[in-house]
């Protein structure tokens, strides 16, 4: 067994000469930040109030803490990729993203045409994990064999992380906009392993497509009593020619409570989304 | 082996009738599994409801039209409507919570202060109302208010207004069985206050599934 290895590193070695020489289609660059979208007046960047953190809490048993009296708020993030999105602070690093071709094609659209066919414009679930990157707040419920997620925005949205330290999914999973997730603890961080998505769902505003072979990983770090880290691991043989991975710094908001958010409600913003009529 | 067995027959078997309970005593009204509401179309007792001239009209016309224009735009179903649709829910207890999360209506989930907060004075009406519950033994007793006035009380029709006060009470009889017990209190649409129920059933071990109303409407 061990012997194949090194025939499998020949193997690569001798192909890629042969990539090299092939004529490559340059890529097209990527379309650029729209820029913001609201005078700054109208839409601050998200201040983080000025709080002293304390250690990162934790329940009798050990298991890292991620409630309390409060909720999580993660801020408007529109790209994955990027630090600064629309004229606000974006995703703690930029990532190159491993675009396939049809991946890099569709994102441009949607950035050129100002992200006109959001789902979550039409009240659709925001999906994973663009709801750590999306301006609603939430809470984690833990239980002793389940993380129940209550988002705000979207529909009032829940989702439920069954917790199974072998982490097996179903078989012939049903595809859905927020596929099947099951974590584990390790140490202080909460991994969740997810599949099973419908492929409609957009990483972020921006337009990162997905396929509905898109399998994520997410880690939830509890840093201290204020920080949550969120780092999610892209891997979608089918949009991406390599897994990548986006990050979020999300706040503590003490006291906070949630509200009902019923989007449908008064839904009056997708008819007038008709993209950059700009040429 | 044989002994093993024996002793979990001998313990199993009295526990058939009794509920779970949390470390505190209170009766476990979650965990491993769904409750599955019976479906109940019309909650009027066969009495009868106290209608309001207005709201008997109001009754007559939705229930003609079989389908509130709500579902049809996929809002969340109300309360106690979303108690009365055969579609799964799980309760999440929590010291000073208790959640509700819906399968079915717009995928919403609904929170329970246990906390001995009030109502707010002037809340927002929306479309879950605000609620407060206790224990009053092993029941529990949720008190909401604060509701906006589109949503029906059940599939027939019944209407209500924004006065609308529901008390729920929730019992969890044996293992696989909850009494819902709901009285609707609403001077706006009815004379006097009323009271109706059904029963929902325990399914061990089954998870609740994303269905999302409004993908069906995109289809």
């Amino acid at each position: 067994m061990r012997a194949r290895f090194p025939l499998v590193g020949l193997a690569w070695l001798a192909l890629v000469p042969v990539f090299a020489q092939s004529p490559v289609p340059a890529n097209p660059p990527l379309a650029k930040d729209p820029g913001p979208f609201l005078p700054a007046s109208d839409f601050p960047e998200d201040k983080v109030p000025k709080l002293a953190a304390g250690p990162a809490p934790h329940l009798p048993d050990g298991r890292p803490d991620f409630g309390g009296n409060g909720a999580w708020y993660p801020g408007f993030n529109g790209n994955l990729a990027e630090t600064k999105w629309k004229g606000v602070k974006s995703a703690d690093k930029h990532v190159d993203v491993p675009f396939l071709p049809w991946t890099l094609k569709t994102y441009n659209q949607r950035v050129e045409n100002l992200s006109k066919d959001d789902p979550e414009a039409r009240c659709l679930p925001v999906g994973v994990p663009r709801f750590m990157f999306d301006p609603y707040p939430f809470q984690m419920i833990q239980t002793r064999n389940q993380v129940v997620f209550v988002f705000e925005g979207d529909n009032y949205l829940w989702r439920i992380v069954t917790i199974d330290p072998k982490g097996t999914h179903p078989t012939n999973l049903k595809p859905t906009w927020l596929g099947d997730a099951v974590g584990h603890y390790e140490g202080d961080t909460l991994v969740v392993d997810v599949t099973g998505f419908n492929g409609l769902a957009w990483l972020d505003q921006a337009g990162h497509a997905t396929s509905d072979k898109l399998h994520l990983t997410e880690r939830y770090t509890r840093t201290d009593s204020l920080t949550l880290k969120y780092e999610v691991t892209i891997d979608d043989p089918e949009a991406y020619s390599q897994p990548w991975t986006a990050s979020n710094t999300i706040h503590w908001r003490p006291g906070m409570e949630l509200m009902e958010s019923i989007c449908q409600e008064d839904e009056k913003s997708s008819i007038h989304m008709i993209g950059n009529t700009k040429k | 082996m044989k002994y093993c067995c024996l002793f979990a027959v001998l313990v199993v078997l009295p526990a058939q009738g009794q509920i779970p309970r949390l470390a505190d005593g209170k009766p476990d009204l979650s965990g491993g599994g769904v409750w599955l509401p019976r479906h109940v179309a019309d909650l009027a007792p066969t009495s009868g409801v106290p209608f309001q001239p207005w709201a008997k009209l109001k009754f007559q016309e939705n229930n003609a039209e079989q389908r509130s224009e709500m579902d049809l735009r996929c809002l969340p179903p109300g309360v106690p409507r979303i108690m009365l649709q055969a579609r799964p829910f799980e309760i999440v207890q929590t010291p000073n919570r208790i959640l509700f999360v819906y399968e079915g209506g717009a995928h919403v989930w609904r929170q329970v202060w246990m906390d001995g907060r009030a109502h707010p004075k002037d809340p927002n009406p929306n479309w879950l109302g605000h609620s407060i519950g206790r224990w009053e033994g092993d029941t529990l007793v949720v008190d909401s208010t604060g509701f906006n006035d589109q949503t029906w009380l059940d599939d027939a029709g019944h209407p209500h207004t924004e006065r609308l006060h529901v008390i729920e009470k929730y019992t969890r009889v044996d293992p696989l069985t909850m009494k819902y017990e709901v009285t609707i209190d609403d001077p706006g649409a009815y004379t006097q206050s009323w009271t109706s129920g059904s029963s929902l059933s325990f399914r061990p071990g089954e998870k609740l599934e994303e269905d999302i109303c409004l993908d069906k409407l995109s289809k």
